[in-house]
């Protein structure tokens, strides 16, 4: 035996650092260091073969003759594999080279995802799209998020794009179990996600194209690569920015003193901050472990996880323990292709109370209050109307819930090429099962048990979900002559949604021992059960023509039948088509070569539509009441009253329909300076028709006042750039600088029959039932806010006075003020998007840091209009002469307002931000013996917000409305990754 | 594979639903529970109403507020939108309250549409219904129609001229045309007519299902409005044949003790000829008695008192009321039910809990002092309709022109009334003191909270033009307001949906 070594290099010289080498045959194999370094021992003597491979790189494989103990050197320059570096992106169902595809297709890999406590696979992607908006929903750990691809085209069915995971698309719709359905994934198994944002990538989804679709890919094995064991670990600590803008005790007492001197004796002796009883320093932790490596035929990579996190609110924690596992392998000279994957995680989520009460409580009155043992020794009202004990809440309910997800799939390739040249089937066959519970206890001392007189209550959720799905389709690939290419693909999809969702509920418990295990302690039990189903059956096929690599011309035709629409209107059909035209193969293109390093013109129409609504909308049923909604119709024998379970007529619309969305797009694409510029640059319009929409039917037509039908039109228009700058590369340094920046506009085309001024009220919000603050109207924007127009006094602060007519405008001059004084004063979308991210290399260290921000998004401070008035300190009387106070929002200092004025335009502010999401800086240490890479980092998260808004952060989801969220949090990682 | 048959298993379709005997008792409840609860989940969930709060969308809520808030009876503290606007006479065709009442009166005649066309002969035939059914579904079908005509009748009498449609209206179809308030006053007196002969013995209804005696009832209190309705006709001969007919039916006596009527075992009473029933555990919901009890709690007021656990500080009466009785104790007249500790008479400010004495007339506690079955949902059956209005609509109609009353037997029954209220006959009126003015106060005395207020100022042309009391008009000493508010404006999101409507006059 002897001993290999020598140095992998690229075509400038430059060292190739992790390039691996392989002694073909065997599965023995090294990684070059960080001078490009390799020593392969004990080789066999003899003739061998090595091959080196290295990403973005061509194979190379060397013969070379060992002899026993002794040393050779074989040193390998590698080409950039042109085939490598025309990047592939994945597209539905199948591939294409990026110069071929003639839709918006955006990949963003794992070198360019967001760092830090990421527990949500879509958090990688925040502000790295053009036109892509990822709102978080609140700041609780590993909590749901909003996402928009080119902004909302539904109203009342979904507006969320279709995740697709390894071609198995998935239900992520929300559940009890958890913040959020896609933690299952553990964000370090993802190797790049794909957003397809027009219509003729999506079309190919049909009736779930319509809000964009998300392809994740995960990361598998490679054959031929030697194994890899990667380990990347980092604790965190989070913490709140800022602090909401409630009065303190003092400034408590003193505002009584002024406005209800009389409630003075209701106020306690204490200087409580409610927001420090509940606000803590939060820490959590995250380890992956991988292994990866493959053979001749075959790759593998296992992986498994484990992330643990609490929430800056008392008791609010989220834990994740995940494993997954691909194989692929390649039979009978590559003519069979398996690919499996299988992944499960365990999720578990401790749910907060939310620290709503905390900005309403009382600060003067104590946390404890050990003679109350009614209430378990906490300070309670004892009220239904008073707000609870935010820290009796955190302490003494318990509410978690798990889940146990597991998803798997099999693709077969199998290649007919014997038969017809270029034709191969293949077939995906996949699974996703999500089971889990959640479980409620709260005891007989807890305030709201006790104030609603149920003493106590248990309450276990379970959930079963499970989705099938069988595809299976035809690829036909042939270059029919020098200059035409044609791919050809025809497929059918079987997939079944079936969800369950049984509920057990106990009031009055005998005693609080057994916790959430107590059911059979119930005195009263409701129990409930839920089950749905729905089916989609889908023809597909898919013409790619590629002439001369001038015009590559894209054809998709999808005919969907859905379950949740009637047997008339069940089956519709989504076609779309595109051209592209790549400028610079042109034969005339010559001098534009000199400026451009690519070139490419893309037009693309196409019909998706969305069927996210309910299911059986379209069926006449009877649902029956509940044991709480009986009716007493006679009595018994013995006088006792005889309860009937009703049984009401649903209101449906036999003739339901999907939404369908037409979208246009216009694209240019273009790199300079030999492709160390270049971008994209978009324009878009997507008009949705047959708008799913509850809507106000006559009285008399239907069985109640609103029904979901098909009516109205709604419009979203935009433009998007997207620009990727090498700025520097040389051998000890980089720095790479992607931007984009994305406009959009909505606005609602049509509703059902109402035109001109009026319109819909939407945007409830907190204080008052039935106060809304925003308008679907005709002309305008989708949920635009609809306020008072507030008169300012000269210092610009609102006017406060008992009389509505001096604060606000009289629109139409009637000498009162009412709702036909408000008027439309903008929307809570952002008119631009944008993104920043930079990534700069100096020899072992990198820093990469992600800016991002939104302009024209409004949000409508709910959280000061709902308690910015003098009248809370006036207190709510709860019975023999005793009141409870509220405490005011600070917003009241400049306001003075002594009622609520709900409707003001004042609470309508200006959120546009720039937030600097992370910020990491790591250190790569030199590789020794053994190991491969080891690096160090630490990333700060959401650390600075430049915004005019005055809440505590001014994304406040998609609705626009902010009220009391769970607060988001700033704060560090740090963290270690190893490979071997 | 293109197998795309799925069915629910939550509900049922209508084939599996009617497979059963017990459909129809089921569906025929469910009419009657729509004047109770506001969905098919207790206390609130699975909503029957969609375009508001659905703890603000219980019929007899609705009814109740806009019968008596508007009025001298009645005021509210809550600042939710559009509340304030209906204590003051301010409302506008987007109040969310009106629109609640509006919906629910269509609710209510959608669904017993759908009765009568799954009910028919054929219908049953074609399912094999057993013969019991058969027999049965003559009442049932009466009954399905009496409640449809309650409805329009409510229809009529807030909203003038409606939307009318019958059975023949399947779902689905081209929006029903407007009919003027005296077509449909009209077909609600053929429709009672017809089906009286099918309804069961005035007094022989299982509880909770109207009988003769409900029906005659709906008849007498259409007749006596008949005037408002018709533009002119009256009816007073019919009135007092239908008041004939209930009392002479013997099925019906006054309570010794007048709260009773208005306690959480009223189903007991011998006075209530037909009730909206509810129960602390079996029908939950925040609308009904348990909005009229708890809502009325606040102040120095013990909700245990009064057998919940909680006020919700809401409704309190006005100076007006109070005034009408000889003493506010209730040492007199014993109808006079207030808590006045801590409370003042004046009402200074609408959203002041403290201003204006509270009215417990309705609690749930029993008459023996026993708590209802739950703390938060009263037991209390709300009194629809109550024997002694029978007494004063027979008064009122013999003042106003009956011929076939007399003035003798009109103060016995006023009498009858006021000797309970004062337990001796220290209150009984004479001939003399029997005029319209007296009828009104006396209506007003003896049913107070009982949502007929707004209904009889109408009809004494008191509601709008005439009459003053604190805060009509949205000022402390109250002033008069414009007549077209005596009908609520059909609500905008109706007239946006159904072309053939007109909006009513002045909104």
């Amino acid at each position: 035996q002897g001993t290999v070594q020598g140095q992998a290099i690229d075509e400038n010289g430059e060292a190739l650092i992790g390039a691996t080498i392989l002694l073909v045959g065997s599965s023995r194999g090294t990684a070059t260091d960080f001078d490009g370094n390799y020593v392969l021992e004990n080789v066999p003597a003899g003739e061998q073969q090595l091959r080196a491979s290295y990403t973005g790189y061509g194979d190379l494989t060397k013969t070379i003759t060992v002899r026993d103990g002794e040393t050779v050197t074989l040193d390998f320059q590698l080409g950039e594999d042109a085939e490598v570096l025309e990047e592939v992106v994945v597209i539905g169902y199948g591939s294409v080279r990026k110069e071929d595809a003639t839709g918006v297709v955006a990949k963003i890999d794992d070198k360019n995802f967001n760092r830090g406590a990421i527990v949500s696979p879509e958090q990688l992607l925040t502000g790295k799209v053009a036109g892509v908006q990822i709102a978080p929903g609140d700041g609780s750990p590993g909590g749901g998020s909003a996402i928009r691809i080119r902004g909302g085209t539904s109203i009342n069915a979904s507006n969320e794009p279709l995740f697709v995971i390894d071609g198995m698309p998935i239900d992520n719709e929300g559940f009890a179990g958890g913040r959020n359905p896609l933690n299952f994934l553990n964000p370090s198994d993802i190797e790049s996600f794909t957003v397809l944002k027009d219509a003729s990538a999506t079309a190919i989804y049909g009736s779930r194209g319509a809000n964009g679709v998300i392809i994740i890919t995960t990361k598998k094995g490679q054959s031929g690569s030697r194994p890899r064991v990667n380990y990347d670990g980092y604790y965190t600590v989070n913490e709140i920015r800022g602090e909401p803008a409630m009065l303190d005790a003092d400034n408590f007492r003193d505002v009584v003193t002024f406005f209800a001197p009389s409630r003075l004796n209701s106020l306690g002796g204490n200087n409580t901050n409610w927001f420090d009883e509940m606000l803590r320093q939060a820490q959590g932790q995250n380890h992956s472990l991988s292994v990866s490596g493959g053979g001749q035929d075959f790759g593998y990579r296992i992986s498994a996880g484990y992330q643990q996190l609490e929430g800056i609110i008392r008791g609010s924690e989220t834990e994740r323990a995940s494993f997954s596992l691909n194989y692929n392998h390649r039979f009978f000279d590559d003519k069979l292709k398996i690919n499996t994957n299988l992944r499960g995680a365990r999720t578990r989520d401790v749910f907060d109370p939310g620290i709503g009460a905390a900005w309403d409580f009382d600060p003067t009155q104590p946390v404890l209050d050990p003679d109350n043992e009614a209430f378990g020794g906490f300070f309670s009202y004892g009220n239904s109307l008073a707000p609870r004990n935010p820290v009796s809440a955190a302490e003494q309910r318990i509410d978690e819930g798990q889940s146990f997800r597991t998803i798997g799939n099999m693709e077969i390739e199998y290649s007919l090429g014997d038969l017809i040249d270029g034709l191969s089937v293949k077939t995906n066959l996949g699974f996703d099962v999500n089971q889990g519970d959640r479980n409620t206890f709260e005891p007989t001392t807890y305030t709201n048990t006790q104030v609603a007189n149920f003493n106590g209550l248990v309450k276990i959720e379970n959930y079963t979900r499970t989705n099938y799905l069988f595809d299976a389709y035809l690829n036909y690939d042939k270059s029919l002559n020098d200059r035409n290419n044609l791919k050809l693909t025809l497929g059918y999809s079987y997939q079944d949604f079936y969800e369950q969702y049984p509920l057990f509920e106990g009031q009055n418990l005998s005693t609080d021992q057994f916790g959430i295990n107590g059911p059979a302690q119930a005195e009263d039990v409701f129990p409930a059960n839920s089950v749905f189903e729905n089916r989609l059956i889908s023809f597909w096929g898919r013409a790619i023509y590629n002439f001369d690599e001038r015009y590559v011309l894209t054809a998709t035709l999808r005919r969907d039948g859905s379950t949740r629409f009637g047997p008339e209107s069940r089956w519709g059909l989504f076609p779309s088509a595109a051209v592209a035209w790549r400028v610079l193969q042109e034969d005339w293109a010559g001098s534009l070569n000199n400026i451009f390093s690519d070139l490419k013109l893309r037009v693309s129409y196409g019909i998706t539509g969305n069927q996210e609504i309910g299911d059986y909308r379209y069926l006449p049923q009877y649902a029956f009441s509940d044991q709480r909604a009986r009716y007493q119709i006679g009595t018994d024998a013995d006088g006792n009253p005889i309860f009937i379970n009703t049984a009401r007529p649903n209101a449906y619309d036999p003739g339901l329909q999907w939404e369908e969305t037409a979208s246009l797009n216009v694209g240019l694409e273009f790199g300079f300076a030999n492709g160390r510029i270049n971008g994209a640059l978009e324009y878009y319009t997507q008009n949705t028709n047959q708008l799913l929409f509850e809507v106000n039917v006559p009285a008399g037509t239907n069985l109640s006042d609103r029904v979901l039908t098909n009516i109205g039109e709604l419009q979203n228009q935009g433009v998007e750039l997207t620009l990727n700058a090498n700025l520097l590369k040389t051998s000890d340094m980089s720095w790479d600088l992607t931007g984009n920046i994305a406009y959009n506009r909505n606005e609602v085309l049509g509703l059902s029959n109402i035109a001109g001024d009026a319109g819909i009220l939407r945007g409830g919000i907190a204080g008052g039932v039935g106060n809304n603050v925003q308008i679907l109207r005709v002309g305008h924007a989708v949920d635009a806010f609809y306020v008072y127009e507030h008169i300012l006094n000269d210092d610009g602060t609102p006017v406060s006075d008992e009389d509505d007519l001096m604060m606000y405008v009289d629109q139409n001059g009637d000498g009162q003020i009412n709702e036909l004084d408000r008027r439309i004063f903008q929307n809570p979308a952002p008119d631009i998007l944008y993104g920043l991210t930079s990534n700069f290399q100096f020899k072992g260290f990198d820093l990469a840091m992600t800016i991002r921000g939104a302009v024209g998004n409004y949000v409508y401070n709910n959280n000061a209009s709902n308690r910015g008035y003098y009248q809370r300190v006036q207190g709510v009387n709860i019975g023999n002469d005793q009141f409870f106070l509220n405490n005011v929002h600070e917003s009241v200092l400049e306001t003075q307002f002594v009622a609520p004025q709900y409707f003001s335009d004042y609470y309508v502010e200006d959120a546009s931000f720039m937030r600097l999401d992370n910020v990491t800086l790591g250190y790569t240490l030199l590789p020794k013996r053994g190991i491969s890479s080891l690096r160090f980092y630490v990333t700060g998260q959401n650390l600075l917000v430049f915004t005019k808004y005055s809440g505590l952060d001014p994304e406040v989801g998609v609705g626009g409305i902010d009220n009391a969220p769970f607060p988001r949090p700033m704060g560090f990682i740090f963290g270690a990754s190893l490979g071997l | 594979c293109t197998d795309l048959d799925v069915q629910p298993r939550n509900d049922l379709t209508p084939d599996v639903f009617f497979s059963d005997d017990a459909a129809y008792e089921r569906f025929l409840t469910r009419i009657y529970a729509g004047l109770a609860v506001t969905g098919q989940q207790g206390p609130a969930g699975n909503a029957d109403i969609k375009s508001l709060d659905e703890g603000f969308s219980s019929y007899l809520r609705q009814y109740w507020q806009l019968q008596e808030l508007p009025t001298d009876e009645a005021i509210i503290a809550w600042n939710d939108d559009g509340l304030p606007d209906l204590v003051t006479q301010g409302w506008s065709s987007t109040n969310q309250f009106v629109r609640a009442m509006y919906y629910r009166v269509f609710f209510q005649v959608s669904l017993a549409n759908e009765f009568l066309r799954e009910s028919t002969p054929e219908k049953l035939d074609a399912r094999g219904v057993s013969k019991e059914v058969v027999d049965q579904m003559v009442t049932y079908r009466a009954e399905a129609r009496f409640m449809r005509a309650l409805s329009y009748w409510h229809g009529i009498d807030f909203f003038g001229d409606i939307p009318f449609y019958t059975e023949d209206q399947v779902i689905g179809s081209t929006a029903p045309t407007q009919f003027s308030r005296r077509e449909v006053f009209n077909f609600i007196v053929n429709e009672l007519n017809e089906i009286e002969s099918d309804m069961l013995e005035a007094g022989t209804a299982p509880y909770g299902r109207a009988d003769k005696g409900a029906l005659w009832m709906l008849q007498a209190k259409l007749y006596l409005n008949g005037e408002v309705y018709t533009g002119g006709e009256t009816y007073w001969n019919e009135a007092v044949e239908a008041c004939n007919k209930i009392i002479e039916s013997g099925a019906y006596t006054l309570m010794d003790e007048y709260h009773h009527n208005f306690l959480a075992d009223n189903d007991r009473s011998t006075e209530i000829i037909w009730s909206v029933n509810f129960d602390g555990d079996a029908t939950q919901t925040f609308g009904g008695t348990t909005y009229l009890v708890h809502a009325a709690i606040g102040g120095a007021m013990n909700a245990e008192d009064y057998g919940v656990n909680n006020g919700w500080g809401g409704l309190r009466t006005l100076p007006s009321l109070v005034d009408r009785f000889p003493d506010e104790t209730g040492n007199i007249d014993e109808r006079a039910i207030f808590f006045t500790e801590g409370q003042t008479k004046a009402v200074e400010a609408i959203n002041e809990f403290t201003n204006g004495y509270t009215v417990p007339k309705y609690q749930n506690v029993t008459s023996e002092g026993v708590a209802g079955s739950d703390p938060t949902f009263a037991d209390t059956d709300y009194p629809m309709f109550r024997f002694g209005e029978v007494h004063l609509t027979y008064a009122e109609a013999v003042l106003r022109g009956a011929s076939n009353g007399d003035l003798g037997t009109a103060v016995a029954y006023i009498n009858a009334l006021r000797q309970r209220a004062y337990n001796n006959d220290a209150g009984n009126i004479s001939e003399a003191d029997l005029n319209l003015d007296f009828i009104l106060d006396e209506r007003s005395r003896e049913l107070y909270w009982e949502g007929v207020r707004r209904t009889d100022l109408i009809r004494f042309g008191q509601f709008t033009e005439n009459g003053v009391w604190a805060w009509k008009g949205n000022v402390q000493e109250g002033r008069t307001t414009s007549p077209h508010l005596n009908l609520y404006p059909i609500p905008a999101e109706e007239l946006l949906a159904n072309d053939n409507l007109e909006q009513n006059q002045g909104y």
